[in-house]
């Protein structure tokens, strides 16, 4: 090992990557893209807004405290439609994705409930509802707690099962401070995985790597120097994605040591199954193909844009054996929740897998014989 | 340290095997420190893998190669300290500046005294010192690829095909900085599939075809030993001489207005010119010389040295 051979590399290399502009900003302003526009989106995840379509049909005092009671929860911006339009044809014209139709005569069948107690007495709401819209369930959901409640009012008996919220950690997280640690992993495994892969199959391309074969360089000082050049770049990108994160939507994260620690192995561990897929693939061209092809299945399927538990329970199975899981579970154990033991043991995994592919990666790299 | 000779490079009985390729045929030769050696040799002859593994960058399948007197299998950091390679098809880092490029290479090899302004001014690229590798010529980028080769101001050169792509003029520049070198008393091992350049440049001449090596020598001996015949070109002749030509017995060939004939003897030239005259006919000048390299590799080999011969010299 030569640190001026490494050195040298380093240098080059940091300085291809800064005059190459387009490649420059895609690298450290995708994430960061990915970070304003998720974080806008759920800004207010706490203040959840949906447009209510409501038809009245009954036009009375009664159906307008229905409507009133759904204004109340503040989460439903009440828009009236004419009584005269096709519910039906309304929801598809007006794009609107749930029209709630309050029937004739509903105010009738109120007071007989109300006044002469008939149990029998009952009204019934339509949802005309469009079911391709992806929000509607969740607005379905909304409106059946909030009629649950007047029932419940109008039976006139306290509710037999109460809920409280207990939450085990002392403050409460928003979505953004999970989604951030995720999105970290994301832009170190792309970075180091795809900038390891283009770079390699490029260089050995051009003739460049044969003809640092006839100097002394080794392959040990090519690969540290590539290892230091991904981790300065991963520094750079997680720096800038928290200044953004924390200037724009006030996140709260922990920055420990745990940070750095998990920076080094995502990079030895990318890098590593990089170098073992420059020595299968030859093309510059096949080898991104072949670098996206295992990055985009990982960061959909590693929990980086949304839980697990939405996923069917082979998938999360699969999603155990992947690194990027490790790696975003470690970083939100270190960065959200500051819990050492989780982080710990995240590491520990990555750790592992990183000596792995990263020893596998060595033996396979080829330097000799046109390498 | 290996033991030193008056050799560079001494190869015996080198063969190589791609799989079932046998890319290099049992070839022997040796290079004397200070001479410019060219191996001479079509594309696919085996040139590049054999310089290969002469640089250490790829490994005999049997056969032996000494450099500066150390084995190429075993001494490769070594060996890697005392030479200098411009490998076929040299690139570099795109946005990486003339300068900037020197400064990487005189780094690795550990030369902090090297002068790169005169390495820079050597191969005339002195104004182009600040343009990013990406921005330069065909033959500007060859040029660096030579300084870089000298960065460590290496006892042996090995330059792979330097001229191949460039324009003639540029082909003229990279040429007067190899005779630069010479002149500085480097050992230069070239490998070319232009017998112009080898017939400039070269002290000793191998050829090389399918693999094997056919001739070896300096450029007059090679055409000395398989020159058996003087070819005599008649310049704007009229027609009838290729009539009377042909009856004595000559096979003439006619190439747009010159006519070209082979004659085994300087008695036969004179029997032609005579013939003509006494037939009427008329020429406006005559040329008498022996074969070139290119008509010797013909002969040795009976394939064309480069297909582009042709196009390149109607071009020029």
């Amino acid at each position: 090992m030569n640190l001026r051979v490494v050195g040298a590399n380093l240098v080059v290399s940091l300085k291809s990557f800064y005059r190459e502009k387009t490649a420059m900003f895609f690298t450290t302003m995708f994430p960061i893209l990915l970070i304003l526009v998720f974080g806008t989106i759920f800004m207010d995840d706490d203040k959840l807004h949906f447009n209510l379509y409501l038809q009245d049909l009954d036009q009375t005092d009664a159906s307008a405290e229905i409507a009133e009671a759904l204004a109340a929860t503040g989460k439903l911006n009440i828009i009236t439609v004419d009584p005269a339009v096709d519910a039906a044809k309304s929801t598809e014209d007006s794009k609107a994705n749930l029209v709630l139709v309050i029937p004739k005569g509903y105010q009738e069948s109120f007071m007989q409930y109300l006044q002469f107690g008939d149990p029998n007495a009952f009204v019934t709401l339509s949802y005309v509802y469009d079911p391709s819209s992806s929000s509607v369930v969740e607005k379905m959901q909304l409106l059946d707690g909030v009629f649950a409640a007047i029932n419940q009012r109008l039976s006139a008996k306290p509710p037999f099962i109460r809920t409280t919220e207990v939450s085990i950690h002392t403050r409460k997280y928003r979505f953004l401070e999970f989604f951030i640690p995720g999105i970290i992993a994301m832009a170190i495994m792309t970075e180091s995985l795809f900038g390891t892969v283009h770079v390699n199959t490029e260089l050995r391309q051009k003739g460049i790597i044969r003809k640092l074969a006839t100097t002394p360089i080794t392959r040990a000082d090519w690969i540290l120097a590539n290892i230091l050049h991904q981790f300065i770049l991963a520094v750079i990108s997680t720096t800038l994605m928290l200044l953004v994160s924390y200037a724009v939507f006030g996140i709260q994260l922990d920055i420990n040591a745990w940070l750095p620690l998990f920076i080094v192995l995502a990079v030895f561990s990318f890098v590593g199954i990089g170098m073992v897929l420059t020595r299968i693939v030859k093309e510059a061209q096949s080898a991104s193909a072949a670098a996206n092809a295992i990055m985009f299945p990982m960061m959909f399927l590693s929990g980086s844009f949304f839980p697990l538990e939405m996923m069917p329970d082979f998938l999360q199975s699969f999603a155990k054996t992947l690194p990027l899981y490790y790696l975003n579970e470690g970083l939100r154990a270190a960065m959200v929740v500051n819990d050492s033991v989780t982080a710990l043991h995240n590491a520990a995994v990555i750790g592992a897998f990183a000596a792995v592919v990263f020893i596998l990666g060595l033996v396979v790299t080829q330097w000799e014989e046109g390498a | 340290m290996g033991n030193e000779t008056e050799y560079a490079i001494e190869v015996e009985h080198l063969s190589k095997r791609y799989g079932g390729d046998l890319a290099v045929n049992n070839i022997s030769f040796k290079v004397r420190k200070g001479e410019v050696f060219a191996l001479l040799g079509p594309n696919g002859a085996g040139k590049t893998t054999t310089v290969e593994i002469i640089e250490t960058i790829r490994r005999p399948t049997s056969g032996k190669v000494r450099l500066l007197g150390m084995d190429v299998t075993r001494k490769k950091y070594d060996i890697v300290r005392r030479i200098g390679v411009l490998p076929q098809g040299f690139s570099s880092f795109d946005r990486i500046t003339v300068r900037e490029t020197m400064e990487y290479y005189s780094r690795l090899f550990g030369h902090s005294h090297t002068d790169i302004d005169e390495l820079i001014a050597l191969v005339n690229l002195t104004d182009k010192t600040g343009e990013q590798y990406t921005t330069l010529s065909g033959g500007l980028k060859q040029r660096l690829g030579i300084a870089i080769a000298l960065v460590n101001d290496p006892e042996v050169v090995f330059l792979d095909e330097p001229t191949t792509g460039l324009d003639p003029r540029a082909r003229r520049q990279v040429w007067d900085v190899l005779l630069g070198l010479k002149k500085k008393g480097k050992t230069v091992f070239l490998t070319t599939h232009y017998m112009e350049e080898a017939e400039l440049l070269a002290d000793t001449v191998a050829i090389i075809s399918k693999g094997s090596a056919i001739a070896m020598g300096s450029p007059d001996q090679l055409i000395e030993g398989n020159a058996d015949y003087l070819l005599l070109t008649l310049q704007s002749v009229d027609p009838r001489a290729l009539e009377i030509i042909a009856q004595m017995g000559f096979t003439p060939e006619q190439d747009n207005r010159a006519i070209l004939v082979r004659v085994a003897q300087t008695d036969d030239i004179r029997k032609i010119l005579n013939a003509i005259e006494d037939g009427g006919a008329s020429f406006l000048s005559m040329d008498v010389r022996k074969p070139n390299l290119e008509q010797v590799f013909l002969k040795l080999t009976g394939e064309a040295l480069h297909q582009d011969t042709v196009g390149e010299q109607g071009a020029q």
